[in-house]
């Protein structure tokens, strides 16, 4: 294995830790409405949803290139569609705890925790990408899936 | 097999890192304060949970229990702060008051000849009412009563016996001599005898009535009685005074000044003096079970004399219809709202701060009133008050409504980059204490002879003279920047 492939895994386990430290500026800095981010601040939220948006995208990545990892399925587009399956599950999960979290306060956001969760859908992508290039060299049938090596 | 080994490290590696992150965070009783803080939840029995997490759990939680194993109030006061700090916007429970000892009370009932008129058998008997009032709304369980005219003299029944009494004069005659109320000697021995859980409540007509005053005139005896308060309240400087003003029907002999009674049959002033110790008189004002105390249902005036600033809680509602314009409340510094911008169309920037006013001693109508207020700016802001009632909190406002009394309001428009906008609310002699005072009370046709009282002025003037006047009693001072 070469060296390199470990700088890939490393630098996307930094890149994830990053993330997760920043997660609050990440998130505000796209999406930010008075009232409702203060509540979501509150409820803890922003521990909770980007750790979800770290480990649906991470595990869905461990799923194609070690799980699946077949050569009947190396194509980009296979690649993508779990990418796809992964970034619409994760702000369905979000959206979901959220809004029981909400409910159980006594609030009602439901158009800003919808809006929220389609910023959302964009960490996960990128999460998806970073997992995938982080991991992808230490698979045997995908390795070269999405950009050859 | 390879292959597997890699997606179970990696299912392994992603697991371990859940559990990190989830169990890196707080402990169970960071928890249960964040959750009671958000939740709004901020009771005794909240309280009393928190305690037994704490308890539970000694050598964990070591630093917030004492040497006899009881819950470090201010350690945990310390935790709470720095938690509540941290919340948006960041919310303050003060527990100091679970942790204190039980106040008690010593009732002063003055029983002059003037007084007696207040409690005939005919009338509605509104003086016994209130002070029974304060005795039964009182939550500590020593109560003293004792009658105060010549010098302070126990009561000799009990404390049920008192309330159930309907002639308290007739019942109290022959204790001290009615004749005439020597302040020097009943506040002297007053605030001697007070120490720093007790409360007194002198009931009063606040007339000054000397002995040997026949041929002294008017402006000598007020100059006195105004010397008098002076000199005995400036040897407790850490007393507050709070002066309450009610009505009550009279019915019978009135002794002026002169000494020369005259009939009168109406309405007349009375006064209750709450007498504690400044941190008793705040703390009383911080929790809600001394209402009747700190506002009788009767009161017609009150006024607190020696009440020193306090920090009120606030914070900027960011979404609230009232609002025009953007701006962003700093996560950090509640006071500092960002990216200031008028609206689009008119320039107008509005902001709206939900405060808890209520601890503050003033009456709603006090409060509520924007004039009270004084309102500094470079773009001359301009300010509105409203009272918060329970219709206008919605789940989604709850968490900057709950707990506040006031919405302030304020509009205008933003001239430069910056601005500091500084709403104080002054502390002022108000105007009813000069309404309600006359320098002659000889003749009960006159105009206003029912509703002022001989020397008021003169005696809270040197109350005041004594404790020093002045200040604001609460200052909210927001940092705008665009």
């Amino acid at each position: 294995m070469k060296q390199q492939h470990y700088i890939y895994l490393a630098l996307g386990i930094a890149a994830t830790i990053l993330f997760y430290v920043l997660r609050v500026q990440a998130y505000e800095v796209l999406y930010s409405v008075p009232g409702f981010s203060d509540q979501f601040y509150n409820a803890g939220l922003y521990d909770m949803i980007p750790l979800i948006t770290i480990v649906v995208p991470w595990a869905a990545a461990a799923v194609y290139y070690f799980a699946i990892n077949s050569v009947r399925f190396d194509r980009w587009y296979h690649w993508l569609l779990v990418g796809g399956i992964s970034t619409v599950i994760t702000p369905i999960i979000g959206y979901s705890l959220n809004q029981s979290m909400f409910s159980d306060m006594g609030l009602s956001y439901g158009a800003e925790s919808a809006a929220f969760e389609l910023v959302n859908m964009l960490w996960a992508a990128v999460m998806y990408v970073i997992a995938s290039f982080a991991m992808r060299w230490w698979s045997t049938n995908c390795r070269h899936t999405p950009i050859p090596q | 097999m390879t292959i597997m080994k890699h997606f179970i490290s990696l299912m392994l590696l992603l697991g371990v890192f859940t559990l990190a992150v989830t169990s890196c965070g707080r402990s169970p009783l960071d928890k249960a304060v964040k959750s009671a803080l958000v939740k709004q939840d901020t009771t005794q029995a909240q309280f009393d949970s928190i305690c037994s997490i704490i308890k539970q759990n000694p050598d964990r939680y070591k630093q917030y229990l004492d040497d006899q194993g009881q819950v470090d109030v201010a350690q945990l006061q310390a935790l709470i702060d720095q938690v509540g700090a941290d919340l948006r916007p960041p919310i303050r429970w003060d527990i100091a008051r679970y942790g204190q000892q039980e106040l008690s009370l010593t009732i002063y009932f003055e029983r002059s000849g003037s007084m007696v008129p207040y409690d005939n058998a005919g009338d509605r008997g509104q003086l016994k009412k209130a002070v029974n009032d304060i005795i039964n709304h009182f939550p500590g369980r020593k109560v003293n009563i004792n009658i105060v005219n010549d010098g302070i003299y126990p009561y000799q029944g009990s404390v049920d016996q008192f309330i159930k009494d309907r002639n308290i004069y007739a019942s109290t005659a022959g204790v001290g001599n009615s004749a005439f109320t020597d302040f020097q000697q009943i506040f002297g021995a007053i605030l001697k005898a007070q120490d720093a859980t007790n409360v007194s409540v002198v009931v009063t007509d606040l007339i000054y009535s000397p002995a040997d005053a026949g041929d002294v005139s008017i402006d000598k005896i007020l100059n006195e009685e105004n010397s008098l308060a002076t000199s005995i309240f400036r040897q407790y400087k850490g007393k507050s005074v709070l002066v309450h003003q009610l009505m009550g029907d009279y019915n019978g002999k009135y002794y002026p000044y002169t000494n020369r009674p005259v009939e009168f049959r109406g309405m007349r002033p009375f006064y209750l003096l709450v007498i504690a110790d400044t941190p008793v008189m705040d703390r009383m004002a911080a929790q809600g079970e001394y209402t009747e105390l700190l506002h009788p249902a009767a009161v017609r005036n009150s006024y607190r004399f020696n009440q020193s600033e306090t920090a009120v809680d606030y914070c900027v509602v960011p979404d609230w219809k009232d609002n025009a314009g953007r701006f962003r409340v700093d996560h950090k510094d509640p006071s500092r709202l960002l990216k200031c911008q008028g609206d689009k169309n008119t320039g107008v920037l509005c902001m709206t701060i939900a405060a808890r006013l209520d601890g503050l001693q003033k009456d709603e109508a006090f409060l509520a009133n924007a004039q009270n207020y004084k309102l500094q700016s470079v773009s001359g802001f301009e300010l509105k008050v409203t009272p918060i009632t329970a219709d206008m909190i919605t789940g989604n406002n709850k968490a900057y409504l709950d707990g506040k009394t006031h919405l302030l309001t304020l509009t205008g428009k933003m001239n430069g980059p910056r601005d500091q906008v500084v709403i104080s609310l002054p502390n002022e002699m108000p105007a009813w204490i000069a309404q309600s005072t006359t320098r002659d009370d000889t003749n009960p046709a006159a105009a206003g002879f029912s509703t002022t009282t001989l020397g008021l002025r003169e005696f809270l003037d040197g109350i005041a003279s004594a404790f020093g006047a002045g200040g604001n009693y609460t200052t909210i001072t927001l940092h705008l920047e665009n």
